[in-house]
C-alpha cells in the first residue's frame, strides 16, 4: 500500500467512527488501544534488551564484583566496603579527580567560547569564507583521538617538534610541553582542537535557526553587531550552550585516550592515576585488581552521574528545561 | 529541514554599519584558527612521505629527503615488526563499524517507532530510563563488560565489540524525535484500516519517511564505533581483534620503545589510512553530519 492510498481512505475512516452508536465505545476502543499499544512494547523490547544485557547486568556485577577480594593464596572472599575504602582513601585516586576537574573547568568555558565566537560570527556573515572554515573546523570530528594525540605528541615533541621549534624561536627557550607544569595545559590543547568545531557547529545550526526578523528588528532599533550577537542572538540558543557545557563537562571528567597515548611517547608525564578513568584502566586491567578497579570504576560513574543530576537539577531550578 | 534551508539567507552586511576592516580582522582570526585546525593534519600528509630520521630532523611542515610514502604504507601493511598486521585492523573496524552501526540504526529505529507512536504501559518509564543511560560515562560500563566476558568467553570475540556498540542511546533518542517530526499519525491510522499488520505499518509507511534520520543516525554510529579506543582496548587483548584505534596505540608503544627503527612514519601512515575514509565520507555526507550534531544539541 502506498501512501496516496492511506490518505484517500483516512476521511472515510474518521466518518466511521463517528457514526459509531454511542453504547459503551470507551471500554472497547482502550481495549483496542492497549492491544495495539501492547506493539509499542514489542517494537522497544529488542533496544531495552541489548541495554540490559550489554549495560545494566555488567554495571550491576560490577557492584557485585566491588564488594569482593581475590588473592592469590585463598581465593575469593567477601570483603564488603574494603575495595571502597581503598579507592576512596587513595591519595591517586583523588589526584586524577582534582585534575580532571581543572581540566573540565579550563577546557569546557574555553572550548565553548571559541566555538561561540565562531559560530556567531558565521551565523552573522560577517566572516569571509564562512562556508570552507566551518567545513575545517568541523574536520577533528572525523579524526579518531588515539589519531589525534599521536599527532600532537609529535608537533610538540621537545627540541624537535615544530611547535618547540616555534617556542624557541619567539623567546622561549627549551620548553617541554609534556613537563608537569605543562602536561595539562597540552591536553586542553588536544581536546580543544578536537571538539571546538563540532560544539560550534551545533551553535552555529541553533543561531541559524533564530529567525531573521529578530536580527532585523534590533537593527532597525539601532543595536550593533556585537549587541546582537551577545544580547540577542546568543541569549536565544542558551539551551544549546547550557547542554554543550553539560556535554563536555561530563566528558573531561572521563579524560582517558588522549593521556593514555600521551604516555607511549612521554611515560613520565602521565602518572598511574593521571585521571580516574586511568586508575580504573591501570588498576584492572595494569595490575590485574579487578576487584579493586571495578569499585573504582562504580565511584567514578557515581561522581559523573551526581555531577550530572546536580547540573540537571540546576537546569530545571533556573527554569532551562523547555 | 528549516534550520538548514536558510543557511543560505544572510542579513546583508553592510546593515550593521560596521568599520572598515572589522570583516578583515575577524577573517584572520578565523583563518588563524583554521590553520590551527588544519596543522597536524598537513604534519600527517606530510610526514607520512618520509623516512625515520627526517620526520624527526627535518621542517614539520615541509617534505624533505626521499620520498617514502609507498615504502612506508607497503611496510604498515606487512607484518609491522610482529605487533600484528594493519590491514587486519583495517577490516576489523570496517566490520565493526558496519555490524554495529547497522545494529545499532535497526535498534534505534525499532525503539524510537515504540517510543514515539505507542502508549504501552509503562512507556515512560522505559523511555527515562533510556535517557538516563546516557549520563552513564563509557569507562563505567568498559570495566564491567569485561568482567562479565570473562565469565561467559566473549573477550577477543567480535561479538563482545559488536553488540555493546549496537546500544545507542542518543539513537534511540534521535529516532524519536525524527519518527515524531515526520511520521503523521493519521497515515498510521489509515494504513491500520487498510488491514496492514503493525511490523508492516512499521516497514511500509514509516520507514521510507525516516530514511534522513536513519543515515544520520548510521553516520553517527559508524564514527563512534570507527574511533571508539576504551572499550576495544579493555575487551581484545590478541592482536588480530584489534581494531585501528588500539593498534595504532600498540604500534605507538613499538614505535617509542622497540628496537626496530623505521617505524615512525610507519606509525603516521597508519594514522593516515585511519582518518581518510572518514575524512571521504564526512565531505561525501555533510549534511547528514550537520543533521545529527543538530540533533543531538535538542537531547534532555
Amino acid at each position: 500500500m502506498d501512501h496516496k492510498t492511506a490518505l484517500r481512505t483516512r476521511p472515510s475512516a474518521s466518518a466511521q467512527v463517528q457514526e459509531q452508536p454511542d453504547v459503551a465505545p470507551l471500554p472497547r476502543r482502550r481495549r483496542a488501544g492497549v492491544r495495539r499499544d501492547g506493539y509499542g512494547a514489542l517494537f522497544v523490547s529488542p533496544f531495552v534488551i541489548a541495554l540490559t544485557l550489554f549495560m545494566i547486568v555488567p554495571i550491576g556485577y560490577a557492584v557485585y564484583d566491588s564488594l569482593y577480594t581475590t588473592k592469590l593464596i585463598g581465593g575469593t572472599s567477601f570483603a564488603g566496603l574494603d575495595n571502597y575504602r581503598q579507592v576512596l582513601t587513595s591519595s591517586q585516586f583523588w589526584d586524577g579527580a582534582k585534575r580532571v576537574a581543572i581540566f573540565a573547568i579550563v577546557q569546557v568555558p574555553l572550548t565553548i567560547g571559541l566555538a561561540t565566537f565562531f559560530a556567531a560570527v558565521f551565523d552573522a556573515g560577517v566572516c569571509r569564507f564562512g562556508k570552507a572554515l566551518r567545513t575545517i573546523y568541523f574536520m577533528p570530528f572525523a579524526v579518531p583521538a588515539v589519531v589525534a594525540s599521536v599527532m600532537w605528541s609529535f608537533l610538540l615533541l621537545p627540541k624537535l617538534g615544530p611547535f618547540s621549534r616555534l617556542a624557541d624561536a619567539i623567546g622561549f627557550h627549551n620548553t617541554n610541553f609534556f613537563s608537569s607544569r605543562l602536561i595539562v595545559p597540552t591536553v586542553i590543547l588536544i581536546v580543544v582542537w578536537e571538539w571546538t568545531g563540532y560544539n560550534m557547529t551545533i551553535l552555529f545550526t541553533s543561531l541559524r535557526s533564530v529567525p531573521r526578523t529578530v536580527t532585523e528588528a534590533a537593527l532597525l532599533d539601532g543595536a550593533s553587531l556585537w549587541t546582537i550577537i551577545w544580547r540577542v542572538k546568543v541569549p536565544m540558543v542558551r539551551p544549546a550552550i547550557v547542554m554543550l557545557c553539560f556535554v563536555n563537562t561530563v566528558g573531561a571528567l572521563q579524560l582517558f585516550t588522549e593521556p593514555q597515548i600521551l604516555a607511549a611517547f612521554q611515560p613520565q608525564a602521565v602518572s598511574f592515576g593521571f585521571t580516574p578513568s586511568l586508575y580504573v584502566y591501570n588498576t584492572a586491567i595494569g595490575s590485574a585488581e579487578y576487584n579493586l578497579g571495578a569499585a573504582a570504576a562504580v565511584v567514578l560513574g557515581v561522581l559523573i552521574g551526581a555531577v550530572s543530576i546536580g547540573s540537571m537539577a540546576l537546569r530545571r531550578r533556573s527554569g532551562e528545561f523547555a | 529541514m528549516k534550520a538548514a534551508s536558510r543557511t543560505d539567507d544572510f542579513v546583508p552586511i553592510h546593515l550593521y554599519g560596521l568599520r572598515r576592516g572589522t570583516v578583515t580582522l575577524i577573517t584572520a582570526v578565523a583563518i588563524l584558527f583554521a590553520l590551527f585546525i588544519l596543522a597536524p593534519l598537513v604534519w600527517l600528509v606530510i610526514n607520512a612521505t618520509k623516512t625515520q630520521a627526517n620526520v624527526y630532523q627535518s621542517f614539520g611542515f615541509w617534505f624533505s629527503g626521499p620520498f617514502r610514502l609507498f615504502d612506508n604504507l607497503s611496510t604498515l601493511f606487512k607484518n609491522v615488526s610482529g605487533v600484528g598486521v594493519y590491514a587486519k585492523w583495517l577490516a576489523n573496524t570496517v566490520i565493526y563499524a558496519l555490524v554495529g552501526g547497522v545494529g545499532a540504526t535497526v535498534l534505534s529505529a525499532l525503539a524510537g517507532y515504540g517510543f514515539a507512536r505507542f502508549a504501552f504501559r509503562g512507556s515512560k518509564a522505559v523511555f527515562y530510563l533510556v535517557l538516563s543511560t546516557l549520563l552513564v560515562p563509557i569507562t563505567a560500563v568498559a570495566l564491567p563488560l569485561y568482567l562479565v566476558y570473562a565469565k561467559v568467553h566473549l573477550i577477543n570475540s567480535i561479538w563482545g565489540m559488536v553488540l555493546p556498540s549496537m546500544v545507542a542511546p542518543v539513537g534511540v533518542y534521535l529516532m524519536r524525535t525524527f519518527i515524531d517530526a515526520s511520521v503523521p499519525r493519521e497515515l498510521i491510522e489509515a494504513a491500520r484500516i487498510d488491514g496492514s499488520s503493525e511490523l508492516g505499518v512499521f516497514f511500509r509507511i514509516a520507514l521510507p519517511l525516516i530514511v534522513p534520520g536513519l543515515v544520520t543516525v548510521l553516520l553517527l554510529s559508524v564514527v563512534a564505533i570507527w574511533n571508539n579506543y576504551f572499550l576495544p582496548l579493555i575487551i581484545f587483548s590478541r592482536n588480530s581483534t584489534y581494531p585501528l584505534t588500539v593498534g595504532l596505540a600498540s604500534l605507538s608503544h613499538a614505535a617509542e620503545t622497540g628496537s626496530k627503527s623505521e617505524l615512525v612514519p610507519v606509525l603516521i601512515a597508519g594514522g593516515l589510512v585511519t582518518i581518510a575514509p572518514l575524512i571521504a565520507l564526512f565531505f561525501v555526507l555533510e549534511k547528514y553530519f550537520r543533521r545529527g550534531a543538530l540533533q543531538g544539541s535538542l537531547t534532555g
